[in-house]
């Protein structure tokens, strides 16, 4: 891959009402310490979080692998983890105990990614929809992060398939909530996501800039007069609302980033005669996560390959109709089988890429946990024990090395593997999730 | 009720959805007791108790429409808000709902400076908004001032006060002098304005009821909106606002005076069509996957001409002939192109075939009205096959309002491979009769089985994979029937789908789910469309009348 070039400028600031905006800044081998393991000040090199999801589970008897420890073997479905087998760890015998039998799909994904139990929106007689019970575990991760290090987007979330489950609500609709009132909508178009990323490399005219920032202030007195006006919820809506005005107003402050510009890409995800461009797509994202990381222009990214039950057809692997609809047909497991290798092989390209990145003495992947969850076991039963776990990265010399299967015989809950996560990005954290899904027992077997 | 199955599932699944299923309430009617007996006489809405308000968010469609308004075509076309998100089937319920995130503020600044630049090209509708001349204003100050008091009163769909024409002229100020020139003022004031809360949401706070001090109400102009974004779907017009001010809003007579004159807008249709696009989801229909192989005739071009063979049923009857709603349950005729004419084997029109004919339903075929119509039974079914399942389960969840809860966790829901099962109904045995499924597979599959000659995109058929299929059924609470009309025909006599007609409309266009202290009302509701015949117009005219649209309960 071509190497991405970075050049150095002095400072990274904007103005805003007075007070200095600093945004992230790539690491370069001249701001390292001796050690090159952090920065010359003692600043640690940035940590990072990806979560991974697709929908509808794996074949479990092509999944699980045979060994436990570091020597696991590659089975059919991991085979396309090869080149970065060591970054991984496959976690398997696990119990969603957040996701406790209620609706098949929203207790998956809501327990894999959050370790809360999901809310019902079920009024007797109107049509079914569910909520996450509490923020997913990027938005935990997002949230440390910004308030020690902010970077130039809190967050980002990407999607790949846009088949996604629109009609039951939040929980299988998006992948990233920042409680159960604000979910994040996943971006499918590489070039808008790049945009996001990289659109402030533009330099900025300077009568604009202000002026915008003129208007929105005034926004913002308009939204606390309204505050004081609205009910409790409400209010937090409103105040979440002016809490994305203020990022808005930094980030239209902020000082073009010091990254050289990476080139725009060409996918846009357009079906092509029906199909979606799912691996082009998949890649492109995998790109942009890796280019933003290396420019530090967030820490947190959660990337949707396909939606939980959704409507993604598999057309590579020879399907014709949709994946949710092969899991519940019993002569179609073969085809089943294939996605979950095709997704593999999505996931891997990400890992991959992650490693081909230097950074400090090794690579961003060493620096980052690329967390893998679906939200069922299999689609055909929805189960939420044994759903697929894999935590990929070495989140910065803290997860064990190289990875290996740890099939548990206890019934530990998945949300030991977020705390776990989570605690490579915030060590402080001691607890995630709540109910029956809650943990304060990080997962001894990711321990380094 | 003919199921009347008493299996319990293990697992813990959501009581009021289960005791549907299995102890047979499916039938019954959103609060209006049992189907049968006596019908009650319209009683004074006691014990009605109206839910807290909260802010809507405009539903994008909305906010174009209302850019549309305030500012013209070109800066609506520039215009482009954050996508909605629904709850419990509803973008509308999603608005009032849900926080936004910061991708969706960081789109809303992107469209308001598009639409901002966009507005200041048409100078002679901004030169509506100013009391001076923009190239040479005598008095710069007072002509700001002025602007923000005249287009804020259209932006925020209510007068502004002082600190808030000081604040949005002030903007306009320092863009002027940073800029230099007054115009520049005026666009960043515009910026500003749309991307402020008073425009964004719908702010509906009410206050106590002179009348009736015991209760809230909207106040005139908070109504005005409500009833302008439901009934039009975009922004009260100037006219509107000054009947607001004026108080001639203040009671029931008012309402039902200003909604008459809304409905009679051609943006009222296009309104309609935007909720049977979700209510009925027609608009899934842009992104529906066929396979190619089983339905070769299946493009998105006939997917959008079946959106539209829905529409315009539906426009004729609510509109064209005010007539009886229910005649969209099996009116024996249809409107079609000239890709429709050849999916339904029907003559096609003449000329390109482009446009839409209105034409008399084959009797063979058993259609008639929405049931027997390709958006229905395509967007209700598999890629490659047709699900008696998914039309059961529409017709219960959407039509009848009876919730069907999902499959219990940890069953497999693979269904066994049988060679000899060549139909939808022999493939589905299974859950007619195994425990676990059968409660509310019943009250879902024996709707379905009886549109089985339709296939998954809507054309007729007799026979599948060689065996001929056998559409006669009988399903719970509805009765015996085989094909679209004849189980329409059912429909439009239960009670149960005219008052979840009117739930739904309820819930399309105030953002919430009816809660009990609102059932007095809908009842009323409810005999009020009885009472003019099931004329739709007359029922969103008496919504917008009753408490429960202009009343709301206290700011929690």
């Amino acid at each position: 891959m071509a190497k991405l070039i970075l050049n150095r400028r002095t400072m990274l600031r904007g103005m805003l009402a007075g007070s200095a905006v600093a945004l992230g800044l790539p690491t370069l081998e001249a701001m390292l310490g001796s050690h090159g393991t952090a920065f010359a000040d003692g600043t640690p090199l940035p940590r990072r979080l990806v979560t991974w999801f697709f929908g509808n589970g794996v074949r479990l008897d092509r999944w699980v692998p045979k060994i436990q420890g570091a020597g696991y073997e590659l089975t059919e479905e991991l085979a396309p983890l090869a080149k970065v087998k060591d970054y991984c760890s496959v976690l398997t015998g696990f119990n969603n105990k957040a996701g406790y039998g209620r609706r098949g799909h929203h207790d998956g994904v809501a327990g894999a990614f959050s370790g809360y139990p999901f809310i019902a929106l079920d009024p007797g007689n109107s049509n079914y929809s569910s909520k996450f019970g509490g923020p997913s575990i990027d938005q935990v991760a997002a949230t440390a992060i910004a308030k020690k290090s902010p970077t130039y987007l809190p967050s980002l979330q990407l999607g790949v398939s846009k088949r996604v489950t629109t009609g039951e609500g939040p929980t299988l609709q998006y992948l990233a909530h920042k409680g159960p009132d604000q979910p994040l909508p996943s971006e499918y178009n590489p070039q808008v996501a790049f945009a996001k990323l990289f659109g402030s490399f533009v330099p900025k005219d300077d009568h604009s800039t202000k002026l915008r920032v003129t208007a929105l202030d005034a926004v913002r007195e308009d939204a606390k007069r309204l505050q004081m006006r609205v009910g409790a919820s409400d209010k937090m809506r409103l105040e979440a609302h002016m809490e994305s005005i203020y990022l808005l107003q930094k980030q239209i402050l902020a000082i073009p980033p010091v990254c050289m510009k990476p080139g725009q890409p060409v996918e846009n995800n357009k079906d092509i005669n029906g199909d979606e461009p799912l691996l082009a797509v998949s890649k492109a994202m995998a790109d942009i996560i890796a280019v933003a990381f290396a420019c530090d222009l967030t820490r947190v990214v959660s990337l949707q390959q396909s939606g939980s039950v959704g409507g993604t057809v598999y057309w590579m692997t020879g399907a014709t109709v949709e994946e949710h609809g092969l899991t519940h047909d019993a002569n179609q497991q073969e085809l089943v089988h294939q996605a979950v290798v095709f997704n593999m092989g999505c996931y891997a390209y990400l890992l991959e890429k992650l490693k081909s990145m230097p950074e400090g003495p090794g690579n961003i992947l060493d620096n980052s946990v690329v967390y893998l969850g679906s939200d069922a076991a299999e689609g055909l039963t929805h189960s939420c024990f044994d759903q697929p776990v894999i935590v990929a990265g070495r989140g910065g010399g803290d997860l064990v090395y190289p990875g290996v299967h740890y099939r548990s015989d206890s019934d530990e809950n998945t949300t030991d593997v977020l705390l776990s996560v989570l605690k490579t990005i915030d060590p402080t954290a001691t607890e995630v999730g709540a109910d029956q899904g809650y943990s304060n027992t990080p997962c001894k077997a990711l321990t380094a | 009720m003919a199921t009347r199955d008493k299996y319990l599932w293990g697992a813990a699944v959501a009581a009021a959805a289960l005791s549907a299923c299995a102890t047979g309430t499916l039938g019954d009617p959103p609060g209006s007791g049992k189907t049968s007996g006596p019908e009650m006489p319209p009683v004074e809405p006691q014990g009605f108790k109206p839910p807290a308000p909260s802010l809507r968010r405009l539903l994008a469609r909305q906010y174009r429409s209302s850019v549309r308004d305030l500012l013209g075509d070109a800066a609506a076309a520039a215009a482009d808000p954050p996508a909605d998100s629904s709850l419990n089937g509803f973008d509308a319920i999603g608005s009032a709902q849900l926080g936004v995130s910061d991708d969706a503020v960081t789109k809303y600044e992107d469209s308001a400076r598009a639409v901002a630049t966009a507005a200041m090209g048409d100078t002679a509708r901004i030169a509506t908004f100013l009391s001076c001349d923009p190239m040479a204003p005598a008095d710069a100050t007072a002509c700001r001032k002025d602007f923000a008091k005249t287009f804020g009163r259209l932006a925020f769909r209510r007068p502004l006060d002082p600190e808030e024409i000081d604040r949005y002229a002030g903007v306009a100020e320092t863009a002027s002098t940073e800029l230099g020139d007054f115009n520049s003022g005026i666009e960043y004031a515009i910026l500003a304005f749309l991307e402020s809360p008073s425009f964004l949401y719908q702010v509906e706070i009410g206050g106590v009821d002179p009348a009736r001090p015991t209760l809230r109400r909207l106040d005139g102009y908070e109504l005005a909106s409500r009833m302008s974004f439901f009934l039009v779907g975009s922004t009260p017009s100037p006219a509107l606002l000054d009947a607001a001010e004026k108080g001639t809003l203040n009671d029931a007579a008012g309402a039902r005076a200003a909604a008459k004159a809304l409905l009679a807008k051609p943006e009222a249709r296009a309104a309609l069509d935007s909720f049977y696009g979700e209510f009925l989801r027609l608009r899934d229909l842009d992104s529906v996957v066929k396979d190619a192989s089983a339905f070769p005739l299946f493009t998105p071009k006939l997917a959008q001409a079946m959106r539209e063979e829905t529409l315009h049923l539906i426009d004729d009857i609510v509109w064209d002939q005010n007539g009886d709603y229910r005649d969209v349950l099996d009116a024996d005729y249809t409107f079609v192109n000239g890709d429709l004419a050849e999916l339904y084997g029907l003559p096609k029109p003449a000329g390109d075939g482009s446009g839409f004919i209105k034409v008399q339903l084959p009797e063979e075929q058993k259609r008639g009205g929405l049931l027997g119509q390709a958006s229905f039974l395509s967007l209700f079914s598999h890629a490659a096959i047709s699900s008696p399942t998914l039309r059961g389960k529409f017709v219960r969840e959407r039509l009848l309002c009876q919730a069907i809860p999902a499959p219990p966790a940890n069953v497999n829901t693979v269904l066994p491979t049988d060679p000899n099962a060549k139909t939808a109904r022999e493939k589905l045995s299974v859950h007619q009769t195994a425990p676990a499924c059968k409660s509310c597979h019943q009250a879902m599959d024996l709707i379905g089985f009886g549109l089985e000659n339709y296939d998954g995109i809507g054309a007729f058929r007799t026979t599948e994979n060689g065996e001929t299929i056998d559409p006669k059924t009988d399903a719970a609470g509805i009765g015996a029937f085989d094909g679209a009309k004849s189980l329409g025909t059912l429909l439009r006599d239960q009670q149960g789908v005219t008052s979840c007609m009117v739930r739904n409309i309820f819930r399309g266009a105030t953002g919430h789910i009816d809660t009990p202290g609102e059932e007095p009302v809908l009842k009323e509701l409810d005999q009020s469309f009885t009472d003019s015949g099931y004329h739709l117009q007359d029922l969103m005219v008496e919504l917008v009348a009753s408490d429960a649209f202009r009343l709301v309960g206290v700011v929690e």
